[in-house]
């Protein structure tokens, strides 16, 4: 098995790939997702309305389309590799960690490629007054991170259990919880001009104690 | 078995002294009294929970099964306590604040801890094999102690909150009636002792069941 820092380097690059050809291949968990999130979106705003006015609703119902689309994405790259029998085979050829390291960053890919379409028509949809847009991204791309971090975590656990797609969202929340209170608290700040370095510091602390957590763990992920 | 009695006659005399003996809080009035139920729920919830987690990282460093018997024992009666804990102070919020829930501080970290064990437990119900159900199980533990520090310490301290500072105030020191002092204390003592036992059980249980499965295969 490869050690070094270089090598493992390698290693996450080739999962990478390996996980954005495959799924290029078939394109069936990324249409899925994205007609999921845009599905989500189309209920809130039909249900609500447009509502110009009310950032502060506004910031809560986006993170709630962006949490929704997460949890009916990010489930599906362990357990793709379950349902087609070759988890074992990635095993031999990579580290758990390597393995690990390389689905988070294809998830938060993954991520980036729904919100590049749900943010957009929520805006329109909502008819929210335009973004503060340099803290807002700053928010999307801490929120999609830690999202991804404790995400890519429980899909590695529930693809070893019988449940597996009905089990993740109730396995993830808990672990989402804070990163919800802190991404829909700076959302509000920045459209009421107000400051999101509270909310990035909490984000930023967050994700970084959720990977550190989670690479010492892979490695009991996969035993047998 | 002599111990089950005395802990039986400790908490029964616990809780008649703080209604008969311990008098009430100008305030909080007759309200006060939920305070000797509450009190020893919300502090033995987060000691279970650490107890828990405590036995799975032990689990995942000794691989010993008597872990995972701790572990999935302290979570199921962590369980118990909680929604004792949540359901008290969910009555107490809707006479005293004037709604049964309103996302304080302290409420939303019982909440978490609620949904944390109820996810803990569902993750066990769905792995038949023993050891990787241990595994597992005691993966998800561990991570789910950095939101549970954020949520149960950095959050209450942060936001404002309701929540009366029951033994502490702000200024750190105790400015409670010493009866109703000396029955909250004594009832923490009892629950915590319930909780042993109880625990002591379940955990005895586990042992004998794992023994059974291992003669009948």
């Amino acid at each position: 098995m490869p050690n070094g820092a270089s090598s493992s380097a390698a290693a996450i690059w080739a999962i990478l790939r390996k996980e954005c050809r495959s799924e290029w291949r078939t394109r069936y968990g990324l249409s899925a997702a994205l007609l999921f999130a845009v599905t989500t979106l189309t209920a809130v705003s039909f249900a609500a309305g447009r509502m110009p006015d009310r950032t502060d609703v506004l910031a809560a119902l986006l993170w709630i389309v962006l949490l929704f689309a997460a949890l009916a994405a990010l489930a599906h790259s362990f357990v793709r590799e379950v349902e087609a029998h070759t988890l074992t085979l990635l095993r031999l050829l990579a580290s758990p960690s390597s393995i690990a390291l390389g689905k988070l960053i294809f998830n938060l890919l993954f991520l980036g490629v729904l919100e590049l379409v749900t943010v957009p028509l929520f805006l329109v949809l909502m008819g929210a007054p335009p973004p503060n847009w340099g803290p807002f991204l700053l928010l999307l791309a801490l929120g999609s991170a830690a999202l991804a971090a404790a995400a890519t975590l429980v899909a590695a656990l529930i693809a070893q259990t019988r449940g597996r797609g009905a089990l993740f969202a109730a396995l993830a929340l808990p672990l989402l919880l804070p990163v919800l209170a802190a991404t829909v608290s700076g959302t509000r700040a920045q459209w009421s001009g107000g400051s999101v370095a509270p909310a990035a510091k909490l984000l930023i602390s967050y994700t970084l104690a959720v990977m550190a957590v989670s690479l010492l763990l892979y490695d009991h992920l996969w035993e047998e | 078995m002599t111990l089950r009695v005395w802990l039986f006659v400790w908490v029964a005399a616990g809780i008649a002294a703080g209604f008969l003996w311990a008098p009430v809080v100008p305030v909080l009035e007759d309200t006060t009294r939920v305070f000797y139920f509450h009190f020893p729920a919300a502090i033995i919830t987060p000691v279970a929970l650490a107890w828990s987690m405590l036995h799975s990282a032990l689990y995942l460093w000794r691989r010993d099964l008597a872990n995972d018997d701790h572990a999935a024992a302290a979570a199921e009666l962590g369980l118990l306590f909680c929604v004792a804990a949540t359901v008290s102070g969910s009555i107490w919020a809707h006479s005293m604040w004037g709604s049964y829930w309103n996302w304080d501080p302290r409420e939303t970290s019982i909440f978490f801890v609620l949904l944390l064990y109820g996810a803990y437990l569902a993750l066990r119900a769905s792995i038949e094999d023993p050891a990787r159900r241990a595994r597992l199980s005691a993966v998800y533990s561990c991570v789910a102690f950095v939101p549970g520090l954020f949520l149960i310490f950095v959050v209450p301290r942060i936001y404002f909150s309701l929540h009366p500072d029951p033994l502490l105030n702000s200024r750190g020191k105790a400015d409670m009636d010493g009866r109703i002092m000396a029955c909250a204390v004594a009832l923490v003592l009892g629950f915590g002792a319930l909780f042993f036992w109880m625990l002591s059980l379940r955990v005895r249980l586990g042992r004998v069941e794992r023994a059974r499965e291992s003669v009948a295969s």
